[in-house]
């Protein structure tokens, strides 16, 4: 049984589909990404999962239970909200022990939950801080520890981590990640940047315009794309496409190699020009325009001394590429 | 580069118009006769009593149910907000002169003519219309997340409203009591047409048949002036911003 | 459209009921009886009886109601155009140069905004004693307009404040720069930001003009003869002095309409001009 599934849940706003037939499962105490651009449904799919928005078709299951009816507060999720949602005039105490007391639970547990959850999160001199008193980073681990602390079954995270600046982003994935780990909640957690998706993430669901297009580990997704849409979507730089015998080719930076480097076991030759170079110090990220248009993007070990609009022959590693219908 | 006789005009202009907007204050603040005569002949303790009483519980009144369906409006869905939007908004122009002449037959009939009720019921009602109004844009003006945030922790909409939304509205609760407060305090034709008993008369009214006894002694007259206004003007200079804005946004989108 | 589990749904109407039902009774159902009064005559003492439409037929052919709502006509020079022009010039200036004081300028004048009308005509009672003009046919109506136009001219001031400091202030300057003098400034610049706001004071203005009671009753009580008749007053007299309690209801609910009928139209011109 699993902890969270959606089965063929579909949404709309108006004409819009927002959500179209998604059915996905989530493994007990395991953390999987919704991923997508915007629009692509992944955050109203939580929502609906949170039970902030209504299905339209479908059925979403908590350890086996039909949910659709259920309200939030019935439902044991948490949620950790972009913009934090912290209550402005509560403490930080409060705000944490605010769903512990609607609960009803003993004051004693919910100040032991509230000062673990704190000590936990480093949060333990912040306590009769109001949120405004706060920064970014202090702010976004208090609605971090408001979820954590009501032990709840699925915790729910929607881009908690946009609102960081880069380097505190970095350093908070990864306390998230071993938070999760440590506590072995499952989680649910949605973003728009697929870094982040593939760091986290045991799983990845990568979504498109309401659909889901590909559900996997972290390794699937970059090693086999079930088609061009999470090809380019997951990776950076993204998989070059290149149209050859009637269908499209995809192929990562890595598996485009200049000719000359070991000609027979490579696909090709391609001719091309280098369109640009992008010296990123450890390595090169060399565009290379070729005759029907499309540009491959390779990636060279160091410095590479290339021109833009020199003449570059290309090959493909056999391995390294995929098939699409074109 | 602005001209200095332009600058100068600019200001000589405005300089006008403020002082002729003051000195018929100054007027009356100089001219006012014996207070204590006034308070004393002038009955204006009973009437600023009767003026504080009413003021107290109509904007008691207006704000608490105001506060409940600004809320209703301003954050939840159901079938027939719109119309019953609009059935307010229309409350929001209806003069006292176009319902006066009803009420008083109607309460005489059921004998409440010559109560605080009588006027502090009709003016709790307009008074909740534009407060339900002004409420709901305040409400509306709430972050989303932070009603779903109390949603998920399993707050009532009751427990949400008090402790969590409320608390964040106290600019515009003061506002719409500011302005309640002086609408109620300044209401004659309401009191002059339900109220003929001396002991409930209100302060403007009470100024009215002091003008009637006393159209001679000027400074008499001034002093009782001074008694009715100064309650409301002292309010209005302590929250002039809020009395400012409230009629601002309130005109505006009303 | 379906809704989320555990919205707010039918316990709204709890919330909504005190509110509504208070309005309701108190200024909802008055409504619908001024126009089922004013349906009838009636003394206000015994049976009325049923004249139909008769009530606002008067309201046309009656040369004393004709006047009253003529005077109305008039009063709205000094209620409402004199006062915008008066705020519009003091905007112009103060939108023009920097001024120093102008948070207290702002609190003088807007405070015969709220003192209480009553106090207001006192007031003026007093100032106009010794010029006698109150008592004169010719000039009591002027008289009682000026006292409007006092009234109002602060609050039509802030108005355009509001609307003019939403002008960015470089617009000024590429005026200036361009050449301009303060009166192409103003028609160019401040004008225009301000059409909303000139709209929103027209409909204050002349509903404040329609609901004159306090002011002319303790003035001149519509007198010197019918010189400053007024609608408002006519509801009270004929209502509660000639027992004339439905035609009294139907010049109360004319007023109402008025109003209605002018918020909301210049409403809609608001909104247009605000999205332009």
């Amino acid at each position: 049984m699993s902890a969270v599934a959606f089965r063929e849940v579909s949404k709309r706003f108006g004409r819009v589909e927002a959500v179209r037939r998604l059915t996905l499962e989530v493994a007990d105490g395991e953390l999987v990404v919704l991923v997508g651009p915007s629009g692509s449904g992944k955050t109203t799919a939580l929502r609906m999962l949170a039970g902030l928005e209504a299905v339209d078709a479908g059925r979403i299951e908590i350890d086996g239970r039909v949910v659709n009816d259920v309200a939030p507060r019935a439902r044991d999720v948490a949620m950790v909200f972009q913009d934090y949602a912290l209550y402005p005039q509560m403490t930080v105490r409060d705000n944490m022990a605010f769903g512990l007391r609607r609960r009803g639970l003993p004051r004693a547990e919910i100040e032991r939950r509230v000062t673990e959850t704190c000590r936990t999160l480093g949060l333990g001199e912040l306590l009769g801080r109001r949120p405004r008193e706060l920064s970014g980073g202090q702010q976004q681990r208090v609605a971090l520890g408001r979820a954590l602390v009501r032990e709840p079954s699925v915790l729910l995270m929607d881009e908690p981590l946009s609102n960081l600046d880069a380097q505190l982003r970095v350093q908070a994935r990864g306390e998230i990640r071993r938070l999760q780990r440590e506590v072995g909640t499952t989680t649910v957690y949605v973003t728009h940047d697929q870094v982040e998706a593939l760091t986290l993430g045991d799983r990845v669901a990568v979504m498109n315009q309401g659909r889901l297009e590909q559900v996997g580990t972290p390794e699937q997704l970059y090693d086999e794309p079930a088609n061009a849409f999470v090809g380019g979507f997951i990776g950076s730089p993204p998989m070059s496409f290149l149209p050859w015998d009637g269908a499209l080719l995809g192929v990562r930076p890595e598996h485009v190699r200049p000719w000359d480097e070991s000609p027979p076991s490579l696909l090709g030759p391609i001719e091309g020009r280098v369109a640009y170079v992008e010296a990123l110090g450890r390595e090169t990220l060399v565009g290379v325009r070729t005759e029907t248009g499309a540009t491959l993007v390779t990636v060279l070990e160091g410095r590479a001394r290339l021109e833009v609009g020199e003449p570059l022959r290309v090959g493909l590693v056999e391995s390294g590429v995929r098939r699409f219908g074109a | 580069m602005i001209d200095r006789r332009e600058q100068w005009l600019a200001h000589a202009v405005l300089g006008a118009f403020t002082l002729i907007a003051l000195a018929p204050v100054v007027k009356i603040v100089l001219g006012a006769g014996s207070f204590a005569t006034a308070w004393e002949d002038g009955n204006f303790d009973s009437y600023l009593r009767s003026s504080a009483i009413v003021a107290a519980a109509v904007v008691a009144i207006s704000t608490v149910l105001s506060i409940l369906a600004g809320y209703a409006f301003g954050l939840m869905r159901f079938r027939g907000e719109q119309v019953l939007f609009y059935v307010i908004l229309l409350g929001l122009t209806v003069p006292m002169e176009a319902i006066v002449v009803p009420l008083y037959y109607d309460l005489r009939d059921v004998g409440m003519t010559d109560t605080y009720w009588a006027l502090i019921l009709p003016q709790a009602a307009l008074s909740t219309a534009f407060g339900t109004f002004w409420m709901r844009a305040f409400f509306r003006s709430v972050p989303r997340s932070l009603i779903e945030a109390a949603r998920l922790d399993g707050s009532s909409s009751w427990m949400t409203l008090w402790r969590i939304v409320l608390p964040l509205g106290r600019p515009a609760v003061l506002t719409m009591v500011a302005l309640v407060f002086m609408w109620t305090w300044n209401e004659f034709l309401l009191a002059l047409v339900m109220v003929s008993d001396e002991s409930l008369r209100t302060a403007p009214l009470g100024l009215a048949f002091f003008q009637g006894r006393n159209t001679s002694d000027e400074g008499l007259l001034a002093a009782g002036a001074l008694i009715v206004a100064a309650p409301v003007v002292l309010v209005y200079l302590f929250l002039q911003r809020h009395f400012i804005r409230g009629t601002l946004s309130g005109a505006v989108k009303g | 459209m379906t809704r989320p589990p555990g919205e707010p749904r039918r316990v709204a109407y709890l919330y909504l009921l005190p509110g509504l039902a208070l309005f309701g009774a108190f200024v909802l159902y008055p409504l619908g009886r001024a126009g089922w009064i004013s349906l009838f005559e009636w003394n206000g003492v015994t049976r009325g009886t049923w004249v139909g439409l008769e009530n606002y037929g008067a309201l046309a052919r009656d040369a004393d109601l004709r006047r009253a709502f003529a005077h109305t006509a008039v009063l709205l020079l000094f209620y409402a155009a004199l006062p915008v022009a008066i705020g519009l010039l003091l905007a112009g200036a103060a939108s023009r140069t920097r001024v120093r004081g102008l948070a207290a300028i702002r609190t003088i004048l807007f405070l015969p905004q709220v003192i209480a009308l009553v106090v207001v005509a006192v007031t003026w009672r007093l100032i106009y004693q010794p010029t006698g003009w109150l008592g004169d046919f010719d000039l009591a109506l002027p008289a009682v307009g000026l006292i409007g136009t006092w009234v109002t001219y602060g609050l039509c001031f802030v108005l355009f404040m509001a609307g003019v400091q939403k002008v960015p202030r470089s617009l000024y300057d590429a005026a200036r720069v361009d050449g301009a003098g303060p009166l192409r400034e103003f028609f160019a610049v401040t004008l225009p930001a301000v059409k909303g706001e000139i709209a929103v004071a027209l409909t204050l203005c002349t509903i404040a003009a329609l609901r004159n009671f306090d002011v002319v009753y303790l003035t001149t009580a519509g007198g010197p003869g019918d010189a400053t008749a007024v609608p408002a007053l006519e509801v009270y007299e004929r209502a509660f002095q000639t027992g004339e309690v439905g035609l009294a209801a139907a010049i109360g609910a004319c007023l109402a309409a008025i109003i209605f009928l002018l918020s909301f139209a210049i409403n809609r011109t608001a909104d247009r001009a605000a999205r332009t």
